[in-house]
């Protein structure tokens, strides 16, 4: 029950997807501690759907926040009807989505992710200005809350480069 | 629920409820059972293009029976060479994909929005403002990604670790 193991399964499933949220944030160099992975995943592959959906299922994946026990499939056709899923699974809590707003469906999030090698894979992670591009759209207020810091970190990491 | 939550869990638009609410004099909550509801009258509507009256009917008799595996027929000519069938456990899992949204993520926003920030200076002056430790954020930078991650995974799995001791 990990990132480690979370980012592992994906890769090895060959998941299409992108590192967004707050695990994107930590690689950048935010302090903040998240417990949840959030990706966006590619939607218009059906080959993606079935191995992202098949992964979700063997990790017994369950929407978070709701009763627990109801009767609940988990596979492609459920992620079609539903393109966001906030779930708790086996492996820990997981958010896919098929789109982010302020970015865009998973081809804009692509185009404006960097690959990285972290906790034992390869993964892509949404570029900084898009996170907050994305964290200024959702409007919520945990998510105004982290703008200071990561704009900070935008500020600090160009004058990094500039130098 | 707010309105917003309401629409994200039944999966339609707020307005298209209301108007339909209206049509049908049906008086909204914004409830989980409510949202269900709203949701199959929405797919039988919209996708299946029923008229309003007959989908909300179907709905009601629908969410009435007893959640199975099995397919419910709710309309088929005498030869059913023609028949609509809804797989009921299948509308309850999406549904309840859609309800988890509404609570975890969908939560209410903050009204306005942030100022844009002109540049470098003023975010690093406004990140000052409020209390973030620029040192750290220079630590972190001089960090590697999978420095970063490596600490992330530490603390996070510290703290599982202390939350599932408190139970």
């Amino acid at each position: 029950m990990s990132f480690a193991s979370m980012l592992g399964g994906l890769v090895a499933s060959n998941v299409h997807f992108v590192v967004v949220g707050g695990l994107a944030a930590a690689a950048h160099g935010s302090s903040r501690v998240t417990n949840d992975l959030d990706i966006c995943y590619d939607a218009l592959d059906d080959a993606n759907l079935v191995a992202l959906a098949g992964l979700l299922a063997t990790w017994t994946a369950y929407p978070r926040g709701v009763e627990t026990g109801l009767p609940f499939i988990m596979d492609d056709r459920t992620l079609r009807g539903a393109p966001i899923l906030t779930l708790t699974s086996s492996e820990g809590d997981i958010d896919v989505m098929d789109r982010i707003a302020g970015v865009g469906p998973y081809a804009d999030v692509r185009k404006h992710s960097e690959k990285i090698a972290a906790l034992g894979v390869s993964f892509r992670v949404l570029d900084l200005p898009s996170l907050i591009k994305a964290k200024r759209a959702a409007g919520r207020p945990r998510d105004f809350e982290h703008l200071p810091e990561l704009e900070a970190l935008l500020a600090l990491s160009k004058s990094k480069l500039s130098r | 629920m707010t309105a917003r939550q309401f629409a994200v869990a039944s999966a339609a638009d707020i307005k298209w409820i209301m108007n339909s609410a209206a049509l049908l004099r049906r008086r909204l909550r914004y409830s989980d059972s409510e949202a269900r509801w709203w949701g199959l009258v929405r797919l039988l509507t919209e996708v299946i293009e029923l008229p309003l009256k007959t989908a909300a009917a179907a709905a009601t008799a629908l969410l009435g029976v007893i959640p199975s595996s099995t397919p419910v027929t709710i309309g088929a000519d005498p030869s059913h060479s023609a028949s609509i069938v809804v797989d009921l456990s299948r509308y309850e899992s999406i549904f309840l994909g859609n309800l988890s949204r509404a609570r975890v993520h969908e939560t209410p926003k903050r009204r306005g929005r942030p100022p844009q920030l002109a540049g470098a200076r003023q975010a690093l002056s406004s990140a000052s403002r409020y209390g973030i430790d620029l040192g750290l954020i220079q630590s972190a930078l001089a960090r590697t990604p999978a420095e970063r991650l490596a600490m992330l995974e530490a603390n996070s799995l510290f703290l599982r670790e202390m939350r599932r001791k408190q139970k």
